[in-house]
């Protein structure tokens, strides 16, 4: 059985990108056709991504009863001697990722035959959802560095797909290339880090690469800044991917897409890949304390920049993704203090608890929608929502779980990831504990503030007042950036058809995955238990020994713990204070802390930095560059060819364009020598 | 020569062909250009079956060959054959031609002089290729020049006299260095040979080699084109049609890439060696270059013609590079953008036959009314931003790769160059997705959607796309379909270059801060099988 079941793993990737196939050929060769056959493309392509979600499960039980690791691989490339294989591997890490993508993916695209009932794209949307699924799996499949980059740039591919779905609105246009072009800022590094790597080890295996760069170094063939310099280089790749500070740009305005992709791709799936990475490099990282260091403090740094924006944000999805990038931090300096099991287990709930709040987020807004039509400035905006507890039971339920396990407040699965990390980050570095139990704080806050806002209080959605003011704000805020007029309410299709008065539950197919969503996001941490560690002992770092944990040292446990829950219950509190009983105005403070209240609702002003820098610049040199080919380079061709005109009267034929005595001059001229030759 | 004349017959087979055309009935062009797609199906066909039957991949020299003597006095012969460097370029030329003449579909204009004119371009084209007599070279290449500037002048945009005009004096300009330099090798030393071979194997002294290849460097970096040779294509391109533009991008900047390899490597070793960090450094200026001036033209047109100058500069790096593996990224780089540059400049003419319009600024919003339209315009974008799965990908990860483990640089060299090529990643998606925006994304451009007729793609248009698509995502997933036919050649004629590498020939000099030259001493190849 066990033979078999390695055998055939790579199905697991090509069973979504056959359903992709499938379907894409379908839309290309009989648009019509597919397109009116909508949930049946759904059924195959959820099918198949069953299918392989099953799979996955099994390899996972393998592994967990002890499974050697298992590698298979093909000559992929070669020339002279040069031999590149691709294949794939599967060990705990691999199946631990497999069933995590398998299985979000899969309640994402049951979320989306709801969420995606109404739109044009349905069919396209299953097909992309589809692709990324396949690229993912291949990612994470992936035995060296050259495939991992490989369907690094898929999934990239992917996301800009998925970001710019809706091509008719300007934001996501530009928010798709956004993504994309950030993310190959970090590929520029990946891919000089990639060949440095390659040209001192000579392999493009992780373990290899590891073990050969140790070798080197320790014995000075290789200067150790050299050695540092690849790494944090390679390390820029998971940088743009996962949203660390300073290429983290991206993530914000890629939740211009629709939600159920904002959940998979840019919270649970995608943007963990960098966290992946960061493990598989592992062995290369470890040994260079620079790169450690670089890493720990990077995510440390993010983990702070996003939780603080996070704090200002009216935008449910946008808050969500501060948050997103906030963990992601977390995870990135977890694997920098050397907790690597740590950060993959918090990779692991926050997929899980992140999804969910994400599909929270997406049918609040689906609610919000029957009352305030497809405006996404008027849907997404919290200031208009209010008490949809009461209308939305289940979505605020689930919400207020994935709540509490952000929070880190046990038992649920946030608690038990988040106190490893900092515990861990203590041990290694206490400043950078200080700034991790700092940020737990904050997002207790944030987070709260998010569910108040949202769910208790009064429903805010009729009031035409807010709606206004929000119109007039968008466009004054826009308008320097995007010009008059950019700004239209996006419809879909089908205009704002009967308005209700008060939002709606969702349909089932949206609570539905709400719900299995919600049973890991409460009970997965119980494997990360620090007395009993499942997780950490099915996946640990490369060539590390375990050793049975002889005695669980309860007090440091409790002062851990106890500090971080402590922290979270406090921004709990003062945010229930100010959003739920409004005892505290937060109004109030932010006028009184004005300067860091605009530092954080303007995103650090990062977005306008880049602008300036980047952009603008990027764009003049271009258009410098184009004056010098017209004028300089060409103007020095069209210079001599009219010097030429002018001093030979013959060539002015050529002028006139008869290439036929042009032909001739040539051939007279050859075959005049070829008869004089043969004649001498 | 006992063997069926594979090469003679599918040189001359489209020409003698074409020189029927004249007799078909036909007034409106419909059946003129059946016949011309028929033949050139029935050469596509023949190509493939002289290289299956006749064609040994293992073996690196010239196959297939024929002579038939011309002028005895002169060594003048019809001498044609392959090697692994010819014949991919060879079925490229079969297959892009054939697509090309697909793709001419709509023409109404002179249409049996158009289609005449093709099939001789795909005879002459294919003669470039498989000649191996220098002078008979010459003729060739001078020949195919005259059908390209008929379908420019006669068939192009309103500034067409000045671009053909203008592309016939660069190549020209640049064919008589080729002439010079091709007298100057027959006639040096004992014997007067035109035959390349014989001509390959005299040795040239050192100032006279560089005084060739400088020749050749500047008729080839025409061709190719190198800056600062360049400004005749996004003429050419801005007024041309989008037949005219698929053989230009896909064959015929082809031809200085490969006479690049073959005469100045092939035949020059020694020239190449002091000139190979000069082409890396061209081919570095070409992309960055090339790429930031795609980024600011308006003109679609002209912007994919600077693409495809950006992407050549990969070509020069990896011929350069003194590695097998970039060598064979090199001419996997002409292969994949033949194919790409061919089907993005099908889709600027598919786009502008129903646009009317090149400008950026006068489209917008389109993707609503041409979904499929959109849908492949996006694919061979992300072919040409070397999108993993894609052939423009493997291809630059070969020359990157084959240029970083090259130990003919000094390590600082690399690092740079590798450094400025990689901005390239990062400046090649700007230009294109911000291309793709503009042109599709967004709010519908009211002035543009009211005035043309904006409809799909049709079953044609997709078709070619799809036929160019199935060998770039095949060579995308598994480029040993395209780098196995040619290795044992690009392999032999690396090892002969590095042997003129007076770093390389050296014993074992350990060079400062190369590891591993001192890991390598057990092969380290058997591991990464």
């Amino acid at each position: 059985m066990e033979p078999f079941l390695y055998n055939y793993a790579w199905t697991i990737a090509l069973l979504p990108l056959l359903g992709a196939a499938l379907v894409g050929l379908g839309l290309i060769s009989f648009n019509k056709a597919t397109n009116q056959l909508r949930q049946i493309n759904a059924v195959v392509i959820i099918t198949l991504l069953g299918v392989a979600m099953a799979y996955s499960f099994a390899l996972l039980w393998s592994q967990t009863q002890g499974h050697e690791t298992y590698t298979r691989t093909f000559e992929w490339a070669a020339a002279g001697d040069f031999h590149l294989s691709m294949g794939y591997i599967i060990d705990p890490l691999t199946a631990v990722m497999l069933v995590i993508v398998t299985t979000v993916a899969f309640l994402v695209m049951v979320y989306t035959d709801g969420y995606m009932a109404h739109d044009d794209g349905y069919v396209r949307f299953y097909a992309y959802l589809s692709i990324f699924s396949a690229s993912m799996l291949g990612l994470v499949i992936s035995p060296n560095l050259v495939q991992v980059y490989i369907f690094w740039e898929l999934v990239g591919m992917c996301s800009y797909l998925l970001i710019g779905f809706w091509y008719d609105r300007k934001a996501a246009a530009d928010a798709c290339q956004k993504a994309f072009v950030t993310n190959r800022v970090g590929d520029f590094g990946l891919l000089l880090g990639m060949l440095g790597l390659y040209w001192a080890t000579g392999s493009f295996e992780f373990e290899v690469i590891g073990e050969r760069l140790h070798e080197l170094v320790s014995s000075g063939a290789l200067a150790g800044g050299m050695a540092a310099l690849f790494a944090v280089l390679v390390f820029l790749g998971p940088v743009a991917k996962s949203a660390q500070f300073p290429l983290h740009v991206w993530l914000p305005d890629a939740m211009e897409g629709p939600t159920p992709i904002s959940a998979l791709i840019h919270a649970a799936t995608m943007v963990a890949a960098g966290v992946f990475l960061i493990a598989r490099m592992y062995p290369v990282f470890e040994q260079i304390p620079i790169a450690m260091t670089v890493i720990a403090w990077t995510g440390a740094t993010t983990a702070f920049l996003g939780a603080s924006i996070a704090l200002t944000q009216n935008d449910i999805k946008k808050g969500l993704a501060y948050s997103t990038v906030s963990q992601l931090g977390y995870m990135v300096m977890a694997m920098g203090s050397g907790a690597y099991s740590a950060g993959l287990f918090h990779l692991m709930t926050h997929a899980y608890f992140k999804a969910m709040l994400f599909l929270c987020s997406g049918s609040v807004i689906h609610g919000m929608e029957a009352v305030v039509g497809h405006d996404p400035i008027l849907a997404q905006d919290m200031r208009l929502m209010g008490g949809l507890r009461k209308y939305m039971p289940i979505t605020s339920a689930t919400f207020l779980v994935g709540n509490l396990a952000i929070c880190g407040i046990p038992p649920f699965a946030g608690f038990w990831s988040k106190d490893e990390i900092l515990g861990l980050a203590f041990q290694a570095n206490p400043a950078l504990w200080v700034v991790g139990w700092l940020t737990a704080g904050i997002t207790a806050f944030y987070m709260f503030r998010m569910y108040f806002m949202t769910f208790e209080g009064k429903f805010r959605g009729n009031d035409e007042s807010i709606r206004q003011q929000l119109k007039a704000a968008e466009m004054g805020e826009l308008q320097p950036a995007f010009g008059p007029g950019a700004m239209d309410p996006h419809e879909l299709g089908h205009d704002d058809h009967h308005h209700a008065s008060e939002p709606h539950e969702s349909p089932w197919t949206m609570t539905f995955p709400l719900v299995m969503l919600a049973i890991p996001s409460f009970l997965i941490g119980w494997l990360g238990r620090p007395w009993h560690n499942d997780f950490e002992w099915l996946v640990h770092a490369p060539g590390e020994v375990l050793h049975e944990v002889v005695e669980f040292n309860w007090t440091e446990f409790l002062i851990m713990g106890g500090s971080s829950v402590g922290i979270g219950l406090i921004g709990i509190t003062i945010a229930s204070l100010m959003y739920w009983q409004k005892k505290i105005d937060p109004g109030a403070i932010a006028n009184s802390i004005k300067p860091l209240y605009n530092l954080s609702f303007n995103k650090w002003y990062f977005d306008d930095i880049y602008d300036k820098v980047f952009v603008i610049n990027s764009r003049r040199l271009a258009r410098q560059m184009l004056e010098i080919d017209f004028r300089i380079v060409d103007g020095a061709v069209n210079f001599t060819g009219l010097v030429t005109v002018v001093t030979g009267q013959g060539l002015k034929y050529l002028e006139s364009g008869r290439v036929q005595f042009y032909a001739l001059i040539i051939f007279a001229a050859v075959l005049g020598f070829v008869v004089v030759s043969s004649i001498a | 020569m006992e063997h069926f004349p594979w090469l003679t017959t599918v040189i001359l087979f489209p020409i003698i062909a074409g020189l029927f055309i004249p007799l078909i009935p036909d007034k409106d062009g419909k059946t003129v250009r059946w016949y011309a797609l028929i033949v050139g199906l029935i050469d596509f066909a023949l190509i493939i079956a002289a290289f299956y039957t006749s064609y040994d991949l293992a073996n690196p020299d010239l196959q297939l060959v024929e002579q038939y003597t011309w002028v005895a006095q002169l060594d003048l012969k019809w001498s044609v054959g392959v090697d692994g460097l010819s014949m991919p370029l060879v079925i490229l030329t079969g297959f892009i031609t054939t697509l090309a003449i697909l793709a001419a579909w709509p023409v109404t204009l002179k249409p049996k002089f158009f289609y005449f004119l093709m099939l001789a371009m795909y005879g002459g084209q294919i003669a470039v290729f498989a000649v191996q007599d220098m002078l008979f070279f010459f003729l060739v290449w001078e020949l195919e020049l005259v059908p390209v500037y008929l379908i420019l002048s006669i068939w192009g945009g309103k500034k067409r006299l000045y671009a053909a005009t203008k592309f016939i004096l660069y190549t020209a300009g640049g064919s008589l260095f080729i002439l010079v330099a091709a007298l100057t090798m027959a006639f040096y030393g004992d014997t007067v040979t035109f035959d390349m071979s014989a001509i390959a194997a005299k040795h040239f002294p050192h100032t006279l080699q560089l005084l060739l290849y400088g020749g050749f460097l500047i008729a080839y970096g025409v061709k190719l084109p190198i800056f600062p040779l360049h400004t005749w294509l996004p003429d050419a391109h801005g007024e041309a049609t989008a037949p005219a533009h698929m053989l230009l991008a896909g064959i015929l900047l082809k031809m200085g890439g490969y006479a690049l390899i073959r005469m100045n490597l092939g035949m020059l070793p020694e020239a190449h060696v002091s000139f190979a960090p000069i082409l890396v450094i061209l081919g570095v200026v070409n992309i960055i270059y090339a790429a930031l001036t795609s980024f600011a033209q308006r003109n679609l047109k002209r912007k994919i013609a600077y693409s495809s100058i950006s992407h050549m500069g990969f070509v020069l790096i990896g011929i350069a590079s003194f590695t097998p593996l970039g060598l064979s990224g090199a001419v996997l780089q002409m292969i994949s953008h033949g194919l790409i540059g061919a089907s993005l400049f099908f889709m600027v003419g598919c786009t502008y036959d129903r646009t009317h319009t090149l400008m950026l600024d006068e489209m917008g919003g389109v993707g609503r009314k041409m979904k499929k339209v959109f849908a492949m315009w996006t694919t061979c974008s992300f072919a040409s931003l070397a999108l993993p799965g894609m052939s423009g990908f493997v291809a630059e990860l070969m020359i990157f790769v084959g240029f970083a483990t090259s130990d003919a640089y000094s390590p600082t060299f690399r690092v740079i160059v590798v450094l400025l090529a990689a901005v390239g990643v990062i400046l090649t998606p700007i230009y294109l997705l911000s291309m793709l925006r503009e042109i599709f994304y967004g709010k519908e451009n009211k002035a543009l959607v009211e005035h043309e007729a904006l409809i799909d793609a049709e079953p044609r248009e997709i078709f070619i796309i799809a036929s160019l698509l199935i060998p770039i995502i095949g060579i995308g997933l598994y480029p040993k379909i395209a780098t196995q036919i040619y290795d044992a050649t690009t392999t032999q004629l690396t090892g002969y270059l590095r042997g003129f590498v007076p770093a390389l020939v050296q014993p074992a000099p350990i060079i400062e801060g190369e590891p591993v030259a001192i890991l390598r001493s057990p092969p380290i190849e058997s591991e990464l099988r």
